[in-house]
């Protein structure tokens, strides 16, 4: 059966000879594999269509629950091409990729994920503060998911509480937490740059300007939340620091 | 018992890449079927290369000796350094005659997200023969692909403190091609990489 959709590249995994198995985030099929038959010669049909990132129509074969699919075609849409011209915003975007890759399960459709994503890329294209985007991506992401940290009451009674437990993904009262102090706390600057990231539209966000301070401890706490419920850090963390390090 | 040494051959045969079961049966088969002492240099030439083949201890290229068969000669140039991903690169470069100098290579291309990290491609080791060597100009001739350009993109950036020209071989349309059928992220390339004629 050939199926038609819209996708987006999030990674290309290199097969045999010069073939590629490429991963897309699709609005009507979630995340989907395909595979594609020699992009990596000079003269492929395929051109510079199937790099991360790239928004395209696809189109591809195979029985309806075949685990890969062969890609056919794939026109692009928009290829976020400026994304990938820079290694800083690169990065950045490999932590949305890596994210999105690591919490949605394959062929679950979910529209919001999808058009999160877009709206990200489009800003991440447009603007020049990619860590507060990576960051507004994270919370909305992982609150579409079902993962969102809770940081502004005690996940237990809705009491006020200040300290985070990672176990609980939640901060806790006092009377909860049974007297286990936790070591991460959550100050009222973070709770208030939180709750602007998770509000805000993607497309205004840029427009919090936080202290690189602040948007630090914000970014380790999510990264800490992500990091326990995946049971690893993210590979493009440990590279960013890596490189800034 | 011989079912069992043919399907031994077959198994062993389908780990190689791109050959599948039915490629593999067919190759088997083949073999089977040739000259003894062809079949036997097959498997001899395997284990050499298993058992000699190790990367030249300056470039990393492929050899059987301590230097590869470029870095020891001497009528390369030694002002220019090529910088590619894999060995198989070089083999590709020297066929088309067009470079005179001497190569390094990366040993893979840099990914944040498959932790693909600079400490694990031979990029210090780059930046060594660099800061010791008389070399002039480093032309960076990785995959024209993301993972090639952010690679270029972080080796050029290391080598900024040294007086060092740093070039990128140019993106374009591959010959033969019809600028019809060119994707617009291509053609950009090609476009911003003109020359004067
Ligand atoms: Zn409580
Ligand atoms: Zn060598």
């Amino acid at each position: 059966m050939l199926r038609r959709t819209e996708g987006i590249v999030l990674r290309t995994i290199p097969f045999g000879e010069a073939d590629l198995i490429v991963t897309y985030l699709t609005g009507d099929l979630g995340l989907i594999k395909a595979f594609a038959k020699s992009p990596r010669k000079i003269k492929s049909r395929f051109g510079s269509s199937l790099e991360p990132l790239t928004h395209s129509i696809i189109s591809f074969w195979g029985k309806e629950d075949t685990a890969l699919p062969r890609l056919t075609q794939s026109d692009i849409i928009h290829p976020f091409k400026s994304i990938r011209d820079s290694l800083n915003s690169f990065l950045r975007a490999s932590e949305i990729i890596e994210i999105t890759l690591n919490f949605i399960p394959e062929r679950d459709a979910n529209r919001n994920v999808y058009s999160l994503l877009l709206h990200i890329l489009q800003a991440l294209e447009n603007q020049d503060n990619p860590k507060i985007l990576v960051n507004h991506y994270k919370i909305k992401f992982l609150k579409l998911v079902g993962f969102a940290p809770k940081l502004d009451a005690c996940g237990r009674c809705g009491r006020s509480g200040t300290s985070f437990y990672l176990s609980h993904g939640s901060v806790l009262c006092e009377t909860c937490a049974r007297g286990i102090d936790s070591p991460v706390k959550i100050s009222a600057a973070v709770l208030k740059l939180f709750t602007d990231l998770t509000t805000w539209d993607t497309l205004k966000v840029h427009r919090i300007k936080p202290s690189d301070i602040l948007l630090s401890e914000l970014s380790d706490i999510i990264n800490m939340h992500i990091k326990y419920i995946l049971s690893k850090p993210l590979k493009s963390e440990a590279f960013n620091n890596s490189i800034s390090g | 018992m011989e079912q069992g040494i043919i399907e031994n051959l077959i198994t062993e045969l389908t780990k190689l890449p791109g050959i599948g079961r039915k490629t593999a049966q067919r190759l088997a088969f083949f073999i089977l079927s040739m000259p003894a002492e062809d079949a036997k240099g097959i498997a001899r030439a395997i284990i050499e290369v298993k058992e000699k083949a190790h990367f030249c201890k300056v470039c990393f290229n492929v050899t059987d000796n301590e230097l590869c068969h470029i870095c020891s000669n001497p009528s390369r140039d030694r002002n220019k350094l090529c910088v590619v991903e894999e060995p198989s690169n070089i083999m590709v470069i020297e066929r088309s005659k067009s470079f005179d100098g001497l190569y390094h290579v990366l040993l893979g291309a840099l990914s944040p997200i498959d932790g693909y990290t600079p400490d694990r491609l031979k990029i210090h080791e780059l930046i060594e023969r660099v800061r010791k060597d008389s070399i002039q100009e480093v032309i960076i001739a990785t995959n024209p692909n993301t993972k090639g350009e952010m690679t270029a993109q972080y080796i050029r950036e290391m080598l900024k403190p040294f007086s060092v020209k740093v070039t990128r071989i140019a993106y374009g349309l591959p010959i033969g091609g019809d600028i019809e059928f060119a994707d617009e992220v291509t053609l950009s390339k090609a476009l911003e990489g003109r020359r004067e004629i």
